[in-house]
């Protein structure tokens, strides 16, 4: 193989060496033993082993440190990958018109950012699907834990557990009303006990923590393999202050999604991401825009931006990959992130009255606007 | 550059290779820079046999030259032009992508670069029947978006699974192991080109910025290195195995106020030699509200086109493809599967 050894993840002290010897590519080192390499190069048999292991691609059952990490890059064909697609779930908002407009909810393996002034409902969808990502599978949930980080310090527990009373209350009656046994079984064990105990907070100070907790989640997604959505809260405020360096923080930036969106890939998990706004001054006006500059808005694979009109709020999916652009208005009630009746558009915010008998999405749902 | 071993050509002696290290001299490179009639002194070897020796060596590794008639017929019989489905994207194009040489997309985000990419895999896999290497990086491929354009061009289930089947998507996260994907492919493509009746005809790379900004700049230098590694590679499959390398690559702010509308695409000059054709994704003017506008493409850099032209182009429920073979009653329906 005539491949270039500057293309192999080697240290660059080694890679000096072995170019300043006259190896240059794969071939060169082909017929070459361990121990001539370490004499060649001066360095320890241990090192040209690894070397050597990594340029002939590590035979099966030997594993070098540097390969342990390596994901699998499989090939798919398309038809595997839209079996697998349809195999996986999402996780349901409660708001029924964002969850038409996602495409039946936030798409697991998929990175989703939400975008907002303060107060207009991040850190409440947070929490809204923290707890809808544990409904259990027979109620059209996917039955599994969650991880919440939290960089700001805004997770309320008890608004947590209004937040799942709410989701259990809403279980129970569907289990009646439906009559099936799996079903009122389901709901039995469904508790907000166990949807707190089941819900893996991480606070983070600053970005340095923030990293770290990245780094070990991927660990901690494989000691916990029922976790099924992972939420930063929120992924701006840490790097957004004491960070001076904006070329490092873009590096961290884009380094950061890379692994975030391995690990969703990997460990089947939806990762959410919210995200702060800021200004930016155009030549005849300035405008309202997502935080963290231009290049992070590639990293979200969706992007969903939150917004006041007067006295309402709004969603619009700004990007995605598979549905169309579309805006949805939706509010906060003491039960959580919920669709705004059709009936009462002129002033939702007052209404926080508890609307039992609406179903999730699964049921045919004549809600619509 | 090749070291010298023992039996590298005729003449080349186990004694001769270690005379020759003595004197430093390692490499082909060194040996034929090398004034001949001083080594053979040092060597204590036959003037002649040197020079026998770096003939030899000269003939096999330095490069041939043809003349431009040859390249002509050679490019005339190896390159096609593929076309991406959309008609006023294919005339703004030059009628379609070329084979042999590397096609960038930038854009902001949202400006529909994953979109367009998407249809013209779904053009090549069905319109013209080859298949394609996607290779993902950014997690933006969905394959029940795939089958929802699909299903707009081929009517039956066993089109539409055959022409999915003929998709491979492959989801690198990091510049290494899109190196190893690309290096795989480039080996397992001469296997292939034998046996099978359709061979790859485009590999799309979605993103490339995603995979190199992480590494650039700051104080490590390998970035810059294996930046330009991945560049050769790709322009190596371009022209050897005759395949359409598609890039997407994304915007940074632009303050010397160029002509793309205060952003130029990212990852600095040195990428910017790199692709052939570089063509820039815009959304209309931006408004208060978020709603589906026209999207424009715009030419930065063409070996055959002149820059700066644009043409308007629509993203809707079938992409950017707009030469439909299916019923046109299909309206924008929902994401399930047929069964």
């Amino acid at each position: 193989m005539q491949r270039d050894l500057g293309s192999f993840p080697f240290p660059p002290g080694i890679r000096v060496k072995l170019i300043s010897s006259g190896f240059q590519s794969a071939e060169d080192l082909s017929g070459v033993r361990a121990t001539e390499l370490s004499k060649e190069l001066g360095i320890s048999k241990e090192e040209a082993l690894e070397i050597l292991q990594i340029v002939r691609q590590e035979r099966p059952g030997e594993e070098s440190q540097l390969s342990a990490r390596l994901p699998s890059a499989r090939k798919y064909t398309a038809l595997e990958l839209l079996e697998q697609e349809h195999a996986q779930g999402s996780i349901i908002t409660f708001c029924s018109a964002l969850d038409e407009v996602l495409g039946g909810g936030v798409p697991v393996g998929k990175i989703v950012e939400v975008c907002g002034a303060p107060g207009i409902g991040k850190t409440q969808l947070s929490i809204q699907l923290v707890v809808d990502a544990q409904i259990p599978e027979c109620f059209g949930g996917l039955g599994g834990e969650s991880v919440y980080i939290d960089t700001e310090g805004s997770f309320i527990v008890d608004r947590a557990m209004d937040i799942a009373a709410a989701a259990v209350h809403h279980c129970h009656l569907i289990a009646e009303s439906n009559q099936d046994e799996v079903q009122r079984e389901a709901a039995q064990a469904f508790s907000v006990s166990g949807i707190l105990s089941r819900i893996y907070y991480f606070r983070c100070h600053d970005y340095v923590e923030l990293l770290a907790q990245a780094h070990l989640l991927a660990d901690f997604l494989v000691a916990h393999p029922k976790v099924c959505i992972v939420v930063i809260d929120s992924i701006a405020f840490p790097f957004r202050h004491n960070l001076d360096d904006l070329s490092l923080r873009t590096r961290l930036l884009n380094g950061l999604a890379q692994q975030l969106i391995s690990m969703a890939n990997e460990h089947n998990v939806a990762v959410v991401l919210t995200n702060q706004m800021t200004t930016r001054f155009g030549q005849v006006q300035s405008s309202l825009v997502p935080a963290l500059g231009e290049s992070w808005g590639h990293a979200a694979t969706i992007r969903l931006i939150l917004r006041w009109e007067g006295k309402l709020r709004f969603a619009s999916l700004y990007k995605s990959p598979s549905q169309k652009e579309a805006t949805v208005p939706y509010q906060i009630t003491s039960l959580g992130f919920r669709d705004v009746q059709s009936s009462e558009l002129v002033s939702p915010s007052l209404n926080n009255g508890d609307n039992p008998r609406k179903r999730p999405r699964n049921d045919d749902d004549g809600d619509r606007e | 550059m090749v070291l010298l071993r023992e039996g590298i050509c005729p003449g080349a002696t186990a004694q001769l290779i270690q005379a020759l290290r003595d004197q430093n001299v390692v490499t082909v490179v060194q040996l034929a820079s090398a004034d001949i009639e001083d080594l053979a002194q040092k060597c204590s070897v036959s003037y002649k046999t040197l020079v026998a020796v770096r003939r030899v060596l000269l003939a096999q590794y330095s490069p041939f030259p043809s003349n431009g008639a040859d390249l002509y017929e050679e490019l005339l019989a190896s390159t096609a032009i593929l076309s991406t489905g959309n008609r006023s994207l294919d005339a703004f194009l030059d009628s379609g992508l070329y084979t042999g040489e590397v096609t960038e997309f930038v854009g902001a985000p949202g400006s529909g670069k994953t979109q367009v990419c998407l249809s013209l895999a779904v053009n090549i896999v069905c319109e013209l029947k080859q298949r394609v290497l996607y290779i993902d990086s950014t997690g933006g491929l969905s394959a029940s978006r795939l089958l929802h354009l699909i299903q707009e061009q081929v009517n039956n289930l066993e089109g539409q699974s055959e022409a999915l089947q003929r998709i491979e998507v492959v989801r690198v996260f990091e510049v290494y192991r899109l190196l190893d994907v690309l290096q795989d492919f480039r080996t397992g493509f001469t296997h292939q080109v034998t046996g099978a009746r359709c061979s790859v005809k485009a590999v799309v790379i979605d993103s490339v910025s995603a995979l190199l900004s992480s590494i650039l700049g700051g104080h490590q230098l390998e970035g810059m290195s294996l930046m330009m590694q991945l560049a050769r590679e790709l322009k190596t499959i371009a022209r050897e195995l005759n395949v359409a390398v598609i890039v997407t690559n994304s915007v940074v702010q632009d303050s010397g106020g160029g002509g793309g509308g205060g952003v130029k695409p990212a990852l600095g000059r040195s990428w910017s030699y790199v692709p052939n054709v570089r063509v820039l994704l815009q959304r209309g003017t931006e408004g208060a509200a978020v709603q589906p506008m026209k999207r424009t493409a715009t030419i930065l850099k063409s070996s055959r086109q002149p820059t700066r032209i644009s043409t308007e182009f629509d993203i809707t429920s079938c992409g950017t493809l707009t030469t439909q073979t299916a019923s046109s009653q299909h309206s924008t329906g929902d994401l399930d599967n047929a069964d």
